[in-house]
């Protein structure tokens, strides 16, 4: 189109309406950057953001360019803290965002946050400040109780979703679900799994029975399984069901009304929950195994032949989230059962033993990477691996989006040849061209990233621990990853020199965290001091680094990209090297 | 087992790392610098300091071969297998979440599980629910490597549990005769399992062991 760059090619509204087609983060950037008056258009029309790291940028400078918007996503902490090794205390507020965004857009309607600290006082806040709030997804959060939830239910009239994931919930009492007034008919997903205490099941009927929306329910263990048959009458255009404790009295009409029930659910394509397991229960799920396509029974502590039992009758199963007491002959079973898997995650049953405590190796990862072609992402913890089952995999399932391997004891070499792990691996990111997710574990040289940083042009997240010898791993990975944005390093012999001599790359990366490795606080002096738009937080319990020589190492560093500045919201552990001032902390 | 990968190792060199990049050549340090031996790494950027330029892919060291040797490069210790990560105190590891953990913890409290005792005690919150109904204890086969874990919960007779063990453990259900069945006790004693009845054998078992009857 033949156009003089001064003159727009479309009037304002025209491009406005075709921008709102764009629905995808990477879309939108792409369009902000192509001229002024384009940049201007997107960002009045953007209506959802998604912020990686709530670091990244100050809410202020957010609600300066989006004037409208109506979904925001936040994430907070990194990573590892799941793990245990963000100490208590590090950050990740979000009342200051909640704040923001109450006087800047009373026509928010979603807000979706991953370890975060969220206060009653923001819940509260939340609960009055949007008058059309619709979405509240609390993921690995913590820092409310019960009470924030009772305001959300008293007061968000349009409310819709309440998730609460995997949080870290103050259970003052079940009280808080009658706060839902009569009047509130709109909910179409209810997530409670994570909460101790027993709610009042009658006002959880109740709600239950005026919401023809509800499509997914996830219950806490405190609820009975002699119940969950009334639930699902009330409920039974169910899409996706989370039981909860899954054991009773043996009675014969137990059984019978939950088989029943079960049969009523005719839409029912996901089930989880099933605390307690007890298997001679779980026959009454059988009427909707064959259209289940998510299973997660990663809290059922039966034997294999149960699990496999329910398993081989699920066709259609693309998602499945188990214990190990699958065992190898389990995951074979569901090799030949469920063609359509596209994702397995097999958690460890014991994880802190000495020694296996159930026969589940590598055969069995081998086995479903064989049998299921779909087969995308895996996460497996297990006690042995071969190079020899790692190059299987990867000839098998060169679709691989996310591999995540755990063997559990650090340092495990390949069992057959006592060798590392560098050539398994080496075949994953070589063959698996699209592979954007990867964990490492097991005996690991610097030769396994230099595979990765030749191949793995397409991984975003690597997550390493107790691997390489040197800093040249390191160098591999920085200098050879083009699209990694998050790095998590545990354990590792990594020091100074790869991040100096790689130091431009951490802009262009999301976040970097190196924990129990070599790096020295003259470094992260230094790097701080070079790049201003980094934040370098280094996490030491043992006192200010500058009471130790430069060269020492620090035990934790979280750098990240940013353009919010320092931060003034860190515990007194946290020191956050600035450009030229050396030192600074809260 | 073969092991072609058809991976171009070659081009990967062991010592060093062979820096032919752009963005190291835009830096202006000179080669000398870097041959010199290693030195703090302050100290090689403050030479540089003087420009006010800083290029685009920022180095702030210019990685040679030098860089790396020098370097000890131990041995990657092969850990003894005979100590858990929870005794070495690993903080993290294995990557499990703060939810695992927990249903880790109850499900295995000191190793064995034998939750009869500790069935009443509860342990989690639970509404109208019972608590936990299976009895898993460790069984060990002569001969095997691997131990299993059984639900003492499910039987009701030393005929149906060996049964169930002898196929857990792979062998034919001919073969049930052939075995013997004894268990530890409280006191850490070994007896034999037939000589004690069901009902006492379930609330003293701790662990499990199937041995070869000999002639």
């Amino acid at each position: 189109m033949a156009h003089s760059l001064s003159t727009p090619s479309f009037p304002e509204e025209v491009l406005e309406h075709v921008f709102s087609f764009l629905s995808s983060d990477k879309d939108r950037n792409a369009v902000s950057v192509v001229c002024k008056s384009w940049y201007e258009i997107e960002r009045c029309c953007r209506r959802r953001i998604f912020i990686g790291n709530c670091y990244a940028v100050s809410p202020r400078t957010v609600i300066q360019r989006f004037q409208d918007v109506r979904s925001v996503e936040l994430k907070g902490k990194p990573h590892f803290a799941d793990f245990n090794l963000v100490p208590e205390g590090w950050g990740g507020y979000v009342h200051p965002w909640i704040a923001a965004m109450a006087a800047a857009y009373p026509w928010l309607e979603e807000i979706r946050l991953k370890r975060m600290v969220v206060t009653d006082e923001s819940l509260e806040l939340i609960s009055k400040s949007f008058k059309n709030f619709k979405v509240l997804v609390l993921s690995t959060c913590e820092g409310f109780s019960t009470d924030g939830l009772a305001a959300i239910a008293a007061n968000c009239r349009n409310l819709r979703e309440l998730d609460l994931r995997e949080s870290e919930v103050e259970d003052l009492s079940g009280h808080w679900l009658s706060h839902f007034p009569e009047t509130c008919t709109s909910l179409v997903s209810l997530n409670i799994a994570c909460l101790g205490s027993e709610v009042s099941f009658s006002a959880l009927e109740r709600l239950v029975a005026r919401s023809p929306n509800l499509r997914t329910l996830r219950l806490n263990r405190a609820v009975p399984l002699e119940k969950l048959p009334i639930l699902l009458h009330r409920a039974p255009h169910l899409v996706e069901l989370g039981t909860g404790a899954y054991s009773a009295e043996s009675r014969p009409d137990v059984f019978s009304n939950l088989a029943e029930a079960f049969s009523a659910c005719k839409q029912l394509k996901g089930l989880s929950g099933f605390w307690d397991l007890v298997p001679a229960y779980l026959p009454a799920v059988y009427s909707v195994c064959s259209k289940l396509t998510s299973l997660n029974l990663s809290y059922a502590t039966i034997q294999s032949p149960d699990l496999v039992k329910l398993i081989c009758q699920c066709h259609s199963l693309q998602r499945l989230w188990v214990l190990d007491y699958i065992e190898d002959a389990g995951l074979e079973i569901l090799a030949r059962s469920c063609k359509d898997l596209q994702e397995l995650r097999v958690f460890p049953s014991d994880p802190y033993g000495a020694e296996e405590n159930v026969p589940l190796t590598e055969r069995g990862l081998v086995a479903v990477s064989e049998g299921c072609p779909k087969l995308h992402s895996v996460l497996y913890f297990c006690r042995r691996m071969s190079n020899a089952a790692l190059v299987a995999i990867a000839r098998s399932c060169p679709n691989f989006i996310c591999f995540r391997l755990c063997i559990i004891e650090p340092r495990t070499p390949d069992y057959l040849t006592l060798e590392p792990f560098d050539t398994g691996f080496g075949a994953i990111v070589e063959r698996c061209k699209e592979l954007r997710r990867l964990s490492l574990s097991g005996l690991l040289t610097d030769r396994v990233f230099g595979y990765i940083g030749q191949h793995g042009k397409k991984l975003e997240m690597l997550s390493v621990a107790f691997a390489g010898d040197s800093d040249l791993g390191l160098h591999h990975v920085l200098s050879g990853c083009e699209s990694l944005r998050k790095l998590e390093i545990r354990d590792c012999p990594f020091g100074d020199k790869p991040l100096l001599a790689n130091a431009a790359k951490l802009e262009t990366m999301r976040s970097l965290w190196m924990s129990s490795c070599s790096v020295s606080f003259g470094a992260c002096k230094l790097l701080a001091q070079k790049l201003p738009r980094l934040n370098v937080e280094v996490m030491d319990e043992r006192g200010p680094p500058d009471s130790r020589p430069e060269s020492c190492p620090v035990e934790k560093l979280y750098i990240y990209r940013t353009v919010a500045g320092p931060r003034f919201d860190m515990p007194d552990f946290v020191w956050k090297m600035e450009e030229g001032a050396g030192l600074r902390y809260s | 087992m073969d092991l072609q990968l058809g991976l171009a190792l070659s081009s990967i060199p062991d010592k060093g790392f062979d820096l032919n990049f752009s963005e190291i050549e835009a830096s202006p340090v000179k080669n000398e610098k870097c041959n010199i031996k290693k030195r703090n790494s302050v100290e090689a950027f403050e030479e540089k300091n003087a420009d006010d330029h800083v290029p685009q892919t920022l180095a702030l060291l210019v990685w040679d071969e030098q860089s790396n040797q020098g370097d000890d490069v131990d041995e990657p210790e092969i850990s003894s297998v005979t100590t858990n990560n929870a005794d070495r105190g690993f903080v993290g590891w294995p990557p499990i979440n703060s939810w695992r953990k927990k249903i880790c913890q109850q499900n295995r409290p000191g190793g064995f599980v034998n939750c009869v005792t500790v069935e009443n005690g509860g342990g989690h919150a639970g509404g109208g629910g019972r608590g936990r109904n299976s009895m898993y204890v460790k069984v060990k086969m002569e001969g095997v490597g691997i131990a299993r874990k059984v639900d003492l919960n499910l039987y009701h007779s030393y005929q149906t549990l060996l049964q169930t063990l002898v196929g857990m453990f792979g062998k034919c259900q001919q073969s049930v005769q052939s075995y013997q069945l004894i268990f530890q006790d409280k006191e850490g004693d070994w007896l034999l399992a037939e000589d004690v009845n069901w009902g006492n054998f379930v609330t003293s078992v701790q662990r499990l062991k199937l041995l070869r009857k000999r002639d």
